[in-house]
């Protein structure tokens, strides 16, 4: 029987796994990965303490200085598939068979990518539809790509594809860019970029690998075509709250509704932070911190 | 046994990074191709793995796309 079974191996739940190990309480974490959303970040350079780090060696930093400490169990890679109550406590279900038994728990899940579920998007992944420019850009050297999404992860992947394709059209279903104005200057300076507002992308086509895209105008109603090979979806991404659907309180965004001064949500016995939760700023020192919040609350609660 | 391990990749590409951390901690040698610059290595790359994300992993021509930990373990063979 754990005190705390923790889940999530991000910024949120590594903090978490250092404080609930430092404080000997009897804990577990189950993670997908070590450091969450932000690994394939290019450069981080608001950890603080840290002026600039590359996504993967920060990562490494919170894994190693996870697995540093004394008498805590890691489950990883492994995904936490249910939460359910279970006598005084809960039960854990891991995708790889174990079952945690636990006094608590800590949500620390984060969230995943948005797909666009349209036609053609899942049959053409990887054979022109794309959800890192960062890693992806340079495989369309010299071809026409387009960009799905017009915040900051949209312009950000539009100014990696800029780098390398011949033409980079922009498409955004509102009508104006939200991303980070400069950005959007550099952007509009670059005689390769198109940005089409008040577009909503309906369908992917091609034969082996993508050829274009169909976009309906959304004045008008009309659908338009455009000839590309890669399409860089960037739409946003959804909280991971699936498996305590129905035992925690969420809101309409799905996340889980949290009391922001302990962490606590609608069930007594479980906690949750980060970006799983309705916090609204959405960053690592934000996730860690209140990930610590929680860990520090789970232990009065223990006492 | 050596096996013939070669490596599809971007300077960007943070799995890549993560596939080779792996190769050096287990002693495997491989061969890297930087699809970035190398326009023949980038169309080798498409050709084998019929689509269009890095990495590409070719092990004795066994073709793994993406970072996967167990699935490089079993082809190499390492426990
Ligand atoms: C490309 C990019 C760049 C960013 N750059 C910055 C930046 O420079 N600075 C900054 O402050 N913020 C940045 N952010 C935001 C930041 O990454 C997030 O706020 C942060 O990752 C949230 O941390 P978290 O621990 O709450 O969740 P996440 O980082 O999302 O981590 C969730 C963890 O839970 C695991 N998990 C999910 N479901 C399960 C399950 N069922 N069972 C077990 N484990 C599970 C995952 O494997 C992962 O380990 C960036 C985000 C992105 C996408």
């Amino acid at each position: 029987m754990y005190d705390l079974v923790i889940i999530g191996g991000g910024p949120g739940g590594v903090a978490a796994g250092i404080y609930g190990a430092r404080k000997k309480m009897k804990t577990a974490l189950v993670a997908g990965d070590f450091g969450g959303q932000s690994k394939v970040s290019a450069e981080i350079q608001n950890w603080v303490g840290v002026k600039a780090i590359s996504g993967f060696a920060w990562a490494k930093t919170l894994e190693d200085h996870l697995r540093a400490q004394e008498g805590l169990d890691i489950f990883q890679p492994d995904l936490a598939t249910k939460v359910e109550k279970s006598g005084e406590g809960f039960a854990v279900s891991l995708q790889g068979g174990k079952k945690l038994e636990t006094r608590t728990v800590l949500v620390a899940t984060g969230s995943s990518r948005k797909k666009l579920d349209i036609p053609g998007e899942k049959e053409f992944d990887g054979k022109g539809v794309a959800y890192c420019a960062t890693c992806d850009a340079p495989i369309f050297k010299d071809k026409i790509t387009a960009v799905i999404g017009g915040g900051n992860a949209g312009l950000e992947a539009v100014l990696d594809l800029l780098n390398y394709s011949k033409k980079v059209y922009l498409l955004e279903y509102s009508d104006r860019l939200t991303g980070d104005a400069a950005t959007q200057e550099k952007i509009k300076a670059s005689p390769k970029a198109e940005v089409i507002l008040q577009a909503e992308a309906k369908e992917i086509f091609g034969d082996k690998f993508v050829t274009g895209l169909k976009y309906q105008d959304v004045p008008s109603g009309n659908i338009k075509e455009l000839k590309l090979d890669g399409v860089f979806v960037e739409v946003g991404s959804y909280p991971n709250s699936g498996f305590v659907k129905g035992l925690v309180k969420l809101n309409d965004c799905g996340e889980i509704i949290v009391d922001h001064k302990t962490q606590t949500t609608s069930l007594r016995g479980i906690w949750a932070a980060g970006d799983v939760s309705d916090v609204l700023y959405k960053q690592n020192n934000v996730s860690a911190g209140d990930a610590i919040k929680a860990v520090l609350n789970i232990y009065d609660f223990l006492k | 046994m050596m096996n013939s391990v070669k490596i599809y990749s971007t300077p960007t590409c943070v799995y890549c990074k993560m596939a080779k951390d792996f190769f050096q901690k287990h002693n495997v040698k491989y061969e890297e191709f930087n699809v970035a610059e190398d326009e023949k290595a980038r169309a080798e790359m498409v050709q084998k793995s019929q689509q269009l994300g890095v990495p590409v992993i070719d092990i004795d021509g066994k073709i793994i796309v993406g970072f996967s930990e167990s699935e490089l373990k079993k082809a190499l063979d390492i426990k």
